[in-house]
């Protein structure tokens, strides 16, 4: 199975990769066409991991549906309950929101025992009770006698007049009550016959009855296993998912990225369960870590949080550390003195960051060995990311909305020649989303797991550089453009360049979260550097391809395991490196075989 | 939190005090077995009597019902309590809140006083035991600034220790009920 990827790889790569890194002319050519075909491929050899990855990005397994989409839906399976039972569009209402607007359910149900179904919806076949025309009767609310054409009932006869009708629809047990209302029934307490929605709109006010028809809009979403509403502060797209079909993550038409499964905002790679912690853990830290982060320092020797309340610099922790030190260098005071610039100053401190030796960051993860300075570690990435996607997410808007045009304009290019400097910045947004989360991720991830949390910083690392190198690309290097009088002769070559960070990056990241949802496995088995070099190239055809070969070839050749084949060497359970026969003690990470 | 003991305040719609002199007239003529309404001149405040049935064990005991109506009865419920000294039962509080589910969220304006009074006499009858509910202390402790029962969230659960709330299918002719509890359907409602 190995050596197949391999092989495909190859041909994948082979196929297109050149003349489509290389022309940076048609951009489209990055995702359509040469990618279909790579992956027709993939879907021909066995490989687990392509498959997900073709459902994840090319078979979309859910539908965006406007409020149009959700009425003619609804509509669509009452008309089809109705025709198949030949029973009214009220009562196929009826029956549908019974069982929770599953077609297939109303079908069993019924065709197996349908006498029993329908006592259990309330469709009586026949009056309970006879309602006699021409006759004069009593309202079973009001005790009012009234002509029968002034009285109604429901299908089983229980009469009652038009305003006691309207007032007991309308009243706090129907739909004041809110969603109940859906599921009404005769008033009479010894009959559960339903109240169907014709009586509801030729009984209540138009008000009341837009009230009613926005909760049953609402139950067809709601109360359906399949669909669920978008997230998204103000939004009123639903999302139909098909279960069981691959990746969670849908984008709505508002552009809101969430989770289908939990709903909170997209987190791959990281599982829903995590997800919940985290966030839980977050709402109960994070105004303490805020607070504590911005009002404090650890003491350098017992990693105590220290708050400064008085003006010197001269800090000596409580008991029973009683260590001395500097505020400003976090260094031991009995360093300090006449040599560094008096009591009331650290000329250590200043010179330092005058030089930028001084790396406030660095220092602060040396000290990460407490859990609260561990958390605090990955709390604050987790926040910057997402800071930074935000603020990503306004440049785009930016972009799109203010400098495209222009850019247009000085470089002669029509906008649609442009779009791929909104798609590298999609793909920066997107890039920023998932290494939020991988800090959850590393968060959770066990400190015992030596090997993995090596290999994972290490695919953190080359994912936050490559990021910055395209962030740097679509920043920077566009302001050039941006400024330029007229057309620039380079503008095609910062097309490409652009256009092939953004598949690169988006190809490192696609292998990154995939990586990571197995749960690093690779680092266990043997295999570990050629099954990630592998999967990396088969990050989705062409250019990815060819891009993830480079990175795939770079990892092949520089991984420890490349001779894992070779019965000269065992390779270490820890770290993965491989030792030659006769070491009982990895010469890595000195642990024991 | 802040209501008096007496619900609504507010008089009477005109539909409800209709419908209330016409279910007066009908008590009066048909009166349900047991119960007796004590004359008054208020027809927002029924004050009723009720006589343990036979052979139960509340039998030759007399307690008093008083029935609040809204303004906007029938179609929200009245509000029913015992004046205490409440009997001992299960599901009555010893401040006379009662935990009968068609006195809340079962409402249905086709009931009626009448109606009510039945369901609350079956209940005392099929009671096997004299004794508080469970949670009696607390809840009343609760209830001390005058708490009207509709505004308490009940839980009509089959839970042994909490409370429980009947639902009696009540024939169309109240006066098929015979005040034995041999007679009475009564069937638990579980809800979550």
């Amino acid at each position: 199975m190995e050596s197949e990827d391999e092989f495909d790889m190859h041909d994948a790569a082979a196929e297109s990769a050149e003349d489509d890194f290389y022309s940076g002319g048609e951009e489209d050519g990055f995702d359509s066409d040469d990618a279909d075909v790579a992956d027709y491929e993939f879907i021909d050899n066995d490989s687990d991991d392509s498959d997900d990855l073709i459902s994840h990005r090319h078979q979309q397994n859910y539908t965006i549906l406007s409020e149009g989409d959700i009425r003619q839906r609804q509509d669509d399976d009452i008309m089809r309950i109705a025709t198949v039972l030949s029973i009214s569009k009220v009562a196929a209402s009826i029956l549908l929101r019974y069982y929770n607007w599953s077609v297939s359910k109303v079908h069993d149900e019924w065709f197996v025992d349908e006498e029993k179904v329908r006592r259990a919806v309330g469709l009586l076949e026949e009056p309970a009770v006879p309602f006699p025309d021409g006759r004069e009767m009593t309202c079973g609310i009001c005790f009012e006698s009234y002509p029968s054409e002034r009285l109604r009932a429901a299908v089983c006869g229980h009469p009652f007049c038009n305003s006691c009708w309207a007032g007991f629809l309308i009243s706090s047990t129907a739909i004041n009550d809110g969603p109940g209302c859906l599921m009404l029934r005769c008033p009479d307490p010894s009959c559960n016959a339903a109240v169907g929605q014709d009586m509801i709109y030729a009984l209540t006010s138009e008000e009341d009855g837009d009230k009613y028809s926005r909760y049953f809009i609402r139950s067809y979403i709601e109360d359906n296993r399949k669909t669920k509403w978008c997230p998204a502060p103000g939004c009123d797209y639903a999302v139909d998912f098909i279960v069981g079909s691959g990746s969670y993550d849908v984008i709505c038409r508002c552009a809101f990225s969430f989770c289908w499964n939990c709903t909170e905002e997209a987190h791959r790679p990281v599982d829903c369960g995590t997800v919940a912690k985290w966030i839980l853990k977050n709402s109960a830290e994070s105004e303490n870590m805020n607070w504590i982060l911005a009002n404090s320092k650890p003491c350098p020797k017992c990693k105590r949080p220290i708050e400064k309340n008085q003006g010197c610099m001269h800090i000596t922790c409580t008991p029973p550390c009683k260590f001395e030190f500097c505020w400003l260098c976090l260094g031991a005071w009995s360093d300090h003195g006449e040599r560094t610039g008096g009591f009331y100053a650290c000329n250590r401190y200043e010179t330092a960051k005058q030089e930028g030796v001084y790396d406030e960051a660095e220092k602060r993860r040396e000290m990460a060995k407490n859990s609260l300075e561990r958390y605090t570690h990955y709390y604050e990435r987790w926040a910057t990311n997402q800071a930074s996607r935000q603020k990503a997410l306004a440049d785009l808007q930016q972009m799109q909305n203010v400098h495209l045009e222009k850019l247009s304009d000085t470089q002669c290019q029509p906008e649609s020649q442009l779009k791929f400097i909104l798609e590298a910045w999609l793909q920066i947004v997107e890039c920023r989303r998932v290494l939020k989360w991988t800090y959850s991720y590393g968060y959770y991830l066990p400190e015992y797991e030596h090997a993995k949390r090596m290999f994972f910083e290490y695919l953190q690392g080359e994912a936050e550089s490559g990021l910055e190198r395209l962030h740097q690309c679509a920043e920077k290097e566009l302001q050039i453009y941006l400024n330029a009088e007229g057309p620039s002769k380079d503008f095609n070559e910062f097309r490409t360049k652009l256009a092939g960070l953004t598949s690169v990056t988006r190809n490192y990241f696609e292998n990154l979260v995939r990586a990571l949802e197995n749960g690093l496995s690779d680092v266990d088995s043997h295999g570990t550097c050629s099954r990630m070099a592998s999967s990396k190239s088969l990050g989705g055809g062409s250019s990815r391809a060819r891009a993830g070969r480079g990175k795939g070839s770079t990892s092949r050749s520089s991984g420890p395991s490349r001779n894992i084949d070779d019965p000269g060497h065992w390779s270490c359970e820890h770290c993965t490196f491989a030792n030659i026969k006769p070491a009982t003690i990895c010469a890595m990470c000195q642990q024991r075989r | 939190m802040t209501s008096s003991s007496a619900p609504s305040r507010k008089a009477l719609s005109k539909i409800a005090s209709n419908r209330l002199q016409k279910e007066l007239a009908e008590w009066q003529l048909n009166p349900p077995s047991g119960f007796k309404h004590k004359v008054t001149d208020n027809l927002q405040r029924w004050v009723i009597e009720v006589n343990g049935a036979a052979g139960t064990l509340y039998a030759n005991e007399t307690y008093q019902l008083q029935v609040d109506f809204p303004e906007h009865y029938p179609m929200e419920a009245p509000q029913v309590i015992f004046v205490p000294p409440a009997p001992l039962h299960p599901h009555i509080y010893s401040n006379g809140h009662i935990c009968l589910d068609i006195l809340y969220d079962s409402w249905s304006p086709a009931m009626t006083v009448s109606s009510i009074c039945i369901s609350i006499l079956s209940m005392l009858s099929s009671s096997t035991v004299k004794q508080r509910p469970a949670d009696n202390d607390r809840y009343v402790k609760n209830c001390r600034s005058g708490r009207s029962p509709k505004e308490t969230r009940w839980w009509f659960h089959d839970d042994k220790q909490a409370c429980i709330a009947f639902t009696f299918q009540i024939a169309s002719g109240d006066r098929v009920w015979a005040s034995e509890s041999s007679h009475l359907f009564h069937s638990y409602r579980g809800r979550v």
